[in-house]
C-alpha cells in the first residue's frame, strides 16, 4: 500500500475485514487485514480500491463510504472506535457502500424567473414552477418540452399526480393567485418546440395564496394548503360524472384551441391550523400530513376531517416530507437551520429523533429518497443543497452550485437531485449511487 | 404572699435550729447509722409536744397577719408612714426572732428544754442569742460557746445560771456502758449531751424528724411545701386607691442633701482639690517596630491612619546574599517580559565586600517621589461598603424561559438603493412594504425575500402603512407633501374590484372649497401609480391607519411658524373626506396613533403624550415623559400600556392605569431611538436606534391590576451598518411570529427570527 509509509509504522493497527452487499465486481476477498487505525474515509477507500484492483487490473477507483455497526465513519478510524466504545482488539467488520455523492453536474436549465417548485417523482419528466406564473416540463437538462400557462401569479408548488401513467401525465400546480390548476400533457410525442398547455381544471376556493399541493397516491384527489390556514381537498377527475357536490361551470376561454376549462370546488376543508399551511403531504389514502407556520405538524384523517396527531416544533415550518423506515418518519424544516426528523410512532414524546444542523439559514425544501430509508435531500436559503444519511450527523454531500437561495429540491430518477432557486436555474446533479 | 414568705422563713429557721442542735450533739453520727439500720423503730412517746407546736405556729401566724395589715395601712400619710416604717422594721425584726423561736419549738430543743425545765427549776438566759422567747428554756450550762475541752480536766462541766458549778457526772466505764447498752433496748436512742453532761433520749417524733431531714424533706409531716397559694387580697373591686393622700411636697423640691453635696464638690473643684485631666506621663521607652495601629492613644483619634509597614529587609537585601537568592540571567531576562507592576523592584546582587557596592542611582529620585507622595497623596480612609454586586441586580426571569423572541437574522430583503425609512407588515404576515430614501415603495414576500412590486414616486418615502383590514390590501405612503393610497394588486378579483372602486376619486376636491379643511389636503386620482394622491400643504412625516381601515391620520411635523393646530388631520377613505381633529392641539406633534381597540387617539408631542377620547372629543390623559424629544410611540395591543422612544436614546414605559409618569425608563441606546414597536400577540416589544442595533424586550402585562408589568431585556440585534450617521430606521414585529423586521439606513431590511 502506497500510503503505509514509515511514519505510520508505529501507529496502532486494527484487524479489519471488509464486507459489502454490493454485487460481485465490488466484492473484495473476505480475509481480515491489519490496517492502521488513524485511517480516514479516504484511506479506507484507497485500501478497498487497491484490493479490487488486485483482482481486476482495469478497475477504476471509486469513492466508498464505510459503515461500522450501522454508523457511517466520518472521522479517523481511531477516533470513531473511541467515540463509539468499540474494542479495537477484535476483528472489525467494516461494511462499505458506494459513496453517495453527485458525480456529475448537468447543464443548468434556465428559467425566466425564480424557480419556486420542482417535482421529480416521474422518471420521465421534471416539473418546475416559476415565479413568472408558468410551469415547465423538462425532459432532461435544458430540454423544456411543455410550458404550463395560466396562472396569473407565481407558482408556489407543483406536484405530478400520476407518475405511473407514462403517456399522459397529470400535474397540479398551486399559485399565489389563490388557485390550484390541473394540467395534462403527453410525454410520448417527441416535441422539440415548447408546447404551451392550458389547464384543464381550475380549483378555486382558497382565500389567500396557495402554498402547497399534494396528490393522493391513487391520483383521484389532491389537497392543498395555503395562507388562509386551511387545507382543501379537491377532485381531479376530468369529466364531472357525478355532479353531486361539485357544481362545475364550463367556461369558454379565449384560448385559440377553444379547450374547455373546468372549475372545481373543494370537496372538503380541513380547518385547524392557525397560520399559513406551508406544506401538505398525502402519502396514504386516508392520512394527510401538514406543516404550518403555527409551529405544528398535523396528521389529518381524511374520512372524518379530524386532526389526529399534533407535533409541536417551536419554529415555523416550510417543508415536510414522509419517508424513511416504512415511510413513517416525518422530516420537516423551517425558519431555522435545523432539519428535524420525527418518528410519530414513538409514544409520549414530540422530540425529534434526528436533528441535522449543517445549514446556515432557513430550510426551504426537504425530501426523502423514495427507495432508500436513510437518504434525504434538503435545500436551504444559504444556497446549499445537502444530502443526508440518517446514519451520520454530517451531510454526505453538499451541492453548492446555486448562487443564491435554493427554493426547492427533489430527487429525480433515484440517482439525481434537482433543485431550483433564486438564480432562476434548475440544476440537476446526477450520478448519485444509492 | 407575705404569709408564704413567713412560712418559708419559719421553715428555714427550723432547719437552722436543727443544724445548731446537730452541731451540739456529737453523737448524732452513730445515731444516724442506727436509724438507717432500723427499719421499724418501735417507739412510744407522748404526742403532747405537737399540740404546743401548732399553737405557737398559729400564734405567730396571727401576728404576721397583723403585720401585713399594718404595712398595708402605712401609706396613709407620709410622716406617719415613715414613723411606721421604723416601727414595723423593729417589730419585724422582733417577729423574726419570734419566728426563730417558734421554729426551735418545733425542734428537738423544745422537748429537751421541757425536760430540763422539769429537772431544774432554774431558768437560764439562752446561750443562743435568739432564745429569748418565753417558752424556750435555756440550757443548764452557761459557759457559752466555748470549746468543751477547756473543762476536760475540771471536776465541773460549767456553771448554772446562779453561778454554781455543775459537777460532772460519774463516768461509766466502757464495759459498763456496753453492758448497759446491750441490756437496754432503748440505748440506741440515747445521746450523750456533752455540753450539759446528760443523756438525752430521743422520742419517736424526734427520730422521725431526723429521718425526714436525712431524706431531704421538710422536717414536719404536716408541712406542705406545695400548698396552693391563696391570694387573700381582693384585687378586683378596689374602687378607691389604697391611699388617697396627695403627692407629698417632698417629691417636688430638690433634695437638700444633694444640693449640699454638689456645693461641696463645686467648692472643691474651684479650689483645685479635685482635678479631672491629669497629664499623662509619657512612657520613657516605646516599641519602635510595634504595630502602631493598635496603640490606644492614636487609634482613638478618628482620622489617624497608620502608615503601611514596609517589608523588613531580608537575606536577599544583603550585600552578599547566598547564591540561592541571586536570580539567574534567564530569570532576569524573564522579568523584562513581565508587566511594569509585576516586575520585582529589587534584584539581589552579590558583592564581595562593602566597598564594592556602588552608589544607589535612584536615591534622589526615590526620595523625591516619596516627598511627592507625602505631599500630594495624603492617605485617605475610603469609606467603602462591601456589597455583592450580584445582589444589586434585579431578580429577573431567565431569558431561556421567555422564549421565543427574535435572535438571529436569516433573511434579508435587498433591492432598495438608499436608506429604508419605514417598513410595514401586512396583517396576515405574508407581505411587507417598505419606503425608502431612493423614492420607491416596495412590497416584499416575507417567506422568500422576493420583491413583488415597486412604485417609483421620485421622492423620499417617509412612512408606509398597510391597511389593517385583510381584505383591503392597500398601502398608504407618505411622500413629501403627498400621501399615496396604493393598490398592491393582491387578493382575488372580487377584492380587487372593491379596492378599485374604493380608491377611485371621481371629483378632485379643489382647494377653494367652502370648508376650511379642504385647504389642508386635496384628493387627486393618481393614474401613474394606480391610487389616490392626497396632497397636503406641508410634508407629511407619518401615516397611521385606524383599526377599521377607513380612517387615516397623517402628521405634518410642526414648527413654530406653522399653524400647528392643523398638524394632524384625519382622512376618511370611503367618503374621500379630510377633517381636522376636533380638539385643540398643544405642543408640537411628532406622531399619532389610534388605540387598538377603543376610540382613543394618542398624539405624541415633543415632550408629552396626549390621549384624547374621540367620541367625547376631549383630553383624557396627559403622559409626562420627561424626555427631551419624543420620536416614536407604540401602544400595547391591550391598550393600557404605551412605550415612547426618544431622541436621547431613552425608552419610557407608561402604565396608563398606574400613573401619568413613566412606569419604567430604559436607557439602552447610546443614540436616538428611531422607532418602537409592540408585538401583537407575543409579550415582546422592541426599539431600534441610530446606533445600528435593535433591542428586544420581554414585556408581560398582567390582567391582574395589582401586578405591575414585567420588563426584561432580552436581546440586542446587530447586523445593520451605519450610513450617514443613521442606523436602523424602523422596526416592526411580524403579526403572528416572534420575528422582527428592521429597516436599515444601509438600504437593507432584515428579518430576525427566533
Amino acid at each position: 500500500m502506497a500510503m503505509d509509509g514509515d511514519a505510520e509504522e508505529n501507529s496502532r493497527r486494527v484487524q479489519a475485514r471488509f464486507v459489502t452487499k454490493l454485487n460481485p465486481p465490488f466484492k473484495v476477498p473476505a480475509t481480515s487485514i491489519a490496517i492502521p487505525s488513524n485511517l480516514t474515509r479516504l484511506g479506507l477507500s484507497t485500501i478497498v480500491n487497491n484490493l479490487l484492483q488486485a483482482e481486476n487490473s482495469d478497475w477504476e477507483p471509486l469513492p466508498f463510504d464505510f459503515l461500522i455497526d450501522g454508523e457511517l465513519v466520518r472521522m479517523s478510524l481511531e477516533k470513531f472506535l473511541l467515540a463509539k466504545g468499540i474494542s479495537a482488539e477484535k476483528i472489525l467488520e467494516i461494511e462499505y457502500i458506494k459513496a453517495v455523492v453527485p458525480r456529475k453536474e448537468q447543464e443548468p436549465s434556465i428559467h425566466d424567473d425564480w424557480v419556486s417548485a420542482v417535482d421529480g417523482s416521474s422518471p420521465g419528466v421534471i416539473l418546475t414552477g416559476c415565479y413568472d406564473g408558468l410551469g415547465r416540463v423538462w425532459k432532461a437538462a435544458g430540454e423544456c418540452t411543455h410550458i404550463l400557462e395560466g396562472h396569473s401569479s407565481a407558482i408556489t408548488s407543483a406536484s405530478i399526480i400520476n407518475p405511473e401513467g407514462e403517456e399522459r401525465v397529470t400535474v397540479a400546480t398551486a399559485s399565489k393567485d389563490q388557485t390550484v390548476r390541473l394540467w395534462k400533457f403527453s410525454t410520448e410525442e417527441p416535441v422539440n418546440s415548447r408546447l404551451k398547455i392550458r389547464p384543464f381544471k381550475i380549483l378555486r376556493g382558497h382565500k389567500a395564496s396557495v402554498q402547497s399541493v399534494s396528490a393522493q397516491t391513487s391520483g383521484d384527489m389532491v389537497c392543498s394548503g395555503g395562507w388562509d390556514c386551511t387545507i382543501s381537498l379537491w377532485q381531479t377527475n376530468e369529466i364531472n360524472t357525478e355532479g353531486d357536490l361539485v357544481p362545475i361551470k364550463k367556461k369558454k376561454t379565449n384560448d385559440q384551441a377553444g379547450e374547455s376549462q373546468l372549475e372545481g370546488e373543494a370537496v372538503s376543508t380541513l380547518v385547524g391550523h392557525t397560520q399559513c399551511v406551508s406544506s401538505v403531504k398525502w402519502p396514504q389514502r386516508e392520512t394527510i400530513y401538514s406543516a404550518s407556520w403555527d409551529h405544528s405538524i398535523r396528521r389529518w384523517d381524511v374520512e372524518t376531517g379530524k386532526n389526529v396527531l399534533d407535533i409541536f416544533c417551536g419554529k415555523s415550518l416550510n417543508c415536510l416530507d414522509l419517508g424513511g423506515e416504512s415511510s413513517m418518519l416525518i422530516v420537516a424544516g423551517g425558519s431555522d437551520p435545523i432539519l428535524r426528523i420525527w418518528d410519530p410512532r414513538k409514544p409520549g414524546t414530540s422530540a425529534p429523533v434526528f436533528q441535522f444542523s449543517s445549514h446556515t439559514s432557513w430550510i426551504s425544501a426537504c425530501k426523502w429518497h423514495d427507495k432508500s430509508w436513510f437518504h434525504l435531500v434538503s435545500a436551504s436559503y444559504d444556497g446549499k443543497v445537502m444530502l443526508w444519511d440518517l446514519r451520520t450527523a454530517w451531510p454526505l454531500a453538499v451541492i453548492d452550485s446555486h448562487k443564491d437561495k435554493v427554493l426547492c429540491a427533489d430527487w429525480w430518477k433515484g440517482d439525481s437531485v434537482v433543485s431550483g432557486g433564486v438564480d432562476s436555474k434548475l440544476r440537476i446533479s446526477s450520478g448519485i449511487s444509492i | 404572699m407575705v404569709r408564704a414568705g413567713k412560712e418559708k422563713e419559719k421553715e428555714s429557721s427550723v432547719a437552722k435550729s436543727e443544724k445548731l442542735k446537730m452541731k451540739k450533739t456529737k453523737d448524732l453520727k452513730p445515731l444516724e447509722a442506727q436509724l438507717q439500720e432500723l427499719d421499724t423503730p418501735t417507739l412510744s412517746d407522748s404526742d403532747s409536744d405537737s399540740g404546743s407546736d401548732s399553737d405557737s405556729g398559729s400564734g405567730s401566724g396571727s401576728e404576721s397577719d397583723y403585720d401585713d395589715f399594718s404595712e398595708d395601712d402605712g401609706s396613709e400619710s407620709e410622716d406617719y408612714e415613715s414613723l411606721r416604717d421604723s416601727e414595723t422594721g423593729r417589730t419585724d425584726s422582733s417577729q423574726d426572732e419570734g419566728d426563730v423561736d417558734t421554729g426551735d419549738n418545733d425542734g428537738l430543743a423544745n422537748d429537751r428544754s421541757n425536760e430540763e425545765q422539769s429537772e431544774s427549776t432554774d431558768v437560764h438566759p439562752g446561750v443562743e442569742e435568739s432564745d429569748s422567747s418565753e417558752d424556750e428554756v435555756a440550757p443548764r450550762n452557761t459557759i457559752g460557746d466555748v470549746p468543751l475541752e477547756w473543762y476536760r480536766d475540771e471536776k465541773h462541766i460549767g456553771y448554772d445560771i446562779t453561778g454554781k458549778k455543775i459537777k460532772k457526772k460519774e463516768r461509766e466505764d466502757k464495759l459498763q456502758s456496753f453492758l448497759a447498752s446491750a441490756d437496754d433496748s432503748k440505748n440506741w436512742r440515747k445521746i450523750n449531751d456533752e455540753y450539759n453532761d446528760e443523756v438525752v433520749e430521743l422520742t419517736k417524733e424526734e427520730t422521725k424528724l431526723i429521718r425526714r431531714m436525712l431524706a431531704g424533706k421538710a422536717p414536719h409531716a404536716d408541712f406542705d411545701p406545695y400548698a396552693p397559694y391563696v391570694d387573700w387580697f381582693k384585687w378586683d373591686d378596689a374602687k378607691h386607691p389604697l391611699s388617697n393622700a396627695p403627692e407629698p411636697k417632698r417629691r417636688f423640691i430638690p433634695s437638700k442633701w444633694e444640693h449640699k453635696k454638689v456645693v461641696a464638690y463645686r467648692r472643691a473643684i474651684r479650689k483645685g482639690l479635685i482635678k479631672f485631666d491629669k497629664p499623662k506621663e509619657e512612657p520613657p521607652v516605646y516599641l519602635l517596630w510595634g504595630d502602631e495601629s493598635n496603640s490606644t492613644e492614636k487609634s482613638g483619634h478618628l482620622a489617624y491612619i497608620p502608615a503601611p509597614k514596609p517589608k523588613l529587609p531580608g537575606h536577599e537585601e544583603s550585600y552578599n546574599p547566598s547564591s540561592e537568592y541571586i536570580p539567574t540571567q534567564e530569570e532576569i531576562n524573564s522579568y523584562q517580559l513581565m508587566y511594569e507592576e509585576d516586575r520585582p523592584k529589587f534584584i539581589p546582587k552579590s558583592f564581595t565586600s562593602m566597598r564594592n557596592i556602588p552608589a544607589y542611582e535612584n536615591a534622589v529620585k526615590e526620595s523625591f517621589e516619596r516627598c511627592l507622595d507625602l505631599y500630594l497623596c495624603p492617605r485617605v480612609r475610603k469609606k467603602r461598603i462591601n456589597i455583592d454586586p450580584e445582589s444589586l441586580k434585579p431578580k429577573l426571569p431567565s431569558r431561556k424561559d421567555l422564549r421565543p423572541y427574535p435572535t438571529s437574522c436569516y433573511l434579508e430583503y435587498r433591492g432598495h438603493t438608499d436608506a429604508v425609512l419605514s417598513v410595514s407588515v401586512e396583517t396576515s404576515g405574508q407581505w411587507i412594504a417598505s419606503g425608502s430614501m431612493d423614492g420607491t415603495v416596495r412590497v416584499w414576500e416575507v417567506e422568500t425575500g422576493r420583491c413583488l412590486r415597486v412604485w417609483n414616486v421620485d421622492e423620499a418615502v417617509r412612512c408606509v402603512a398597510w391597511n389593517p383590514v385583510r381584505e383591503l390590501p392597500i398601502l398608504a405612503a407618505a411622500v413629501g407633501p403627498d400621501v399615496f393610497i396604493l393598490n398592491t394588486g393582491l387578493g382575488n378579483e372580487e377584492e380587487q374590484e372593491r379596492i378599485r372602486e374604493l380608491i377611485n376619486v371621481k371629483t378632485t376636491t379643489s382647494p377653494d372649497d367652502s370648508d376650511n379643511t379642504a385647504s389642508i389636503a386635496s384628493w387627486h386620482q393618481d393614474d401613474k401609480h394606480g391610487g389616490i394622491r392626497l396632497r397636503h400643504f406641508k410634508s407629511v412625516s407619518s401615516v397611521e391607519w385606524h383599526r377599521k381601515g377607513d380612517y387615516l391620520s397623517t402628521v405634518m411635523p410642526a414648527d413654530i411658524l406653522f399653524q400647528h393646530y392643523l398638524a394632524i388631520v384625519v382622512h376618511q377613505i370611503s367618503k374621500k373626506l379630510t377633517q381636522r381633529i376636533p380638539f385643540k392641539l398643544h405642543g408640537l406633534p411628532v406622531t399619532s396613533v389610534f388605540h387598538p381597540t377603543r376610540s382613543i387617539f394618542f398624539i405624541a408631542t415633543k415632550k408629552n403624550v396626549r390621549v384624547y377620547e374621540l367620541v367625547k372629543q376631549k383630553l383624557i390623559k396627559k403622559l409626562e415623559t420627561g424626555l427631551r424629544e419624543v420620536s416614536s410611540i407604540a401602544i400595547h395591543p391591550a391598550g393600557d400600556n404605551v412605550i415612547v422612544g426618544s431622541r436621547e436614546g431613552k425608552l419610557c414605559w407608561f402604565d396608563m392605569d398606574l400613573s401619568s409618569q413613566p412606569y419604567r425608563t430604559l436607557k439602552c441606546h447610546p443614540k436616538d431611538i428611531t422607532s418602537v414597536a409592540f408585538h401583537r400577540s407575543y409579550p415582546l416589544f422592541a426599539s431600534c436606534s441610530d446606533d445600528c442595533t435593535a433591542y428586544v424586550f420581554h414585556g408581560t402585562v398582567y390582567s391582574d391590576l395589582n401586578q405591575n408589568p414585567l420588563i426584561v431585556p432580552l436581546e440586542i440585534l446587530r447586523g445593520h451598518k451605519s450610513s450617514n450617521g443613521r442606523g436602523v430606521m424602523d422596526c416592526k414585529f411580524h403579526p403572528r411570529q416572534p420575528w422582527l423586521f428592521t429597516a436599515g439606513a444601509d438600504s437593507v431590511i432584515k428579518l430576525y427570527c427566533h
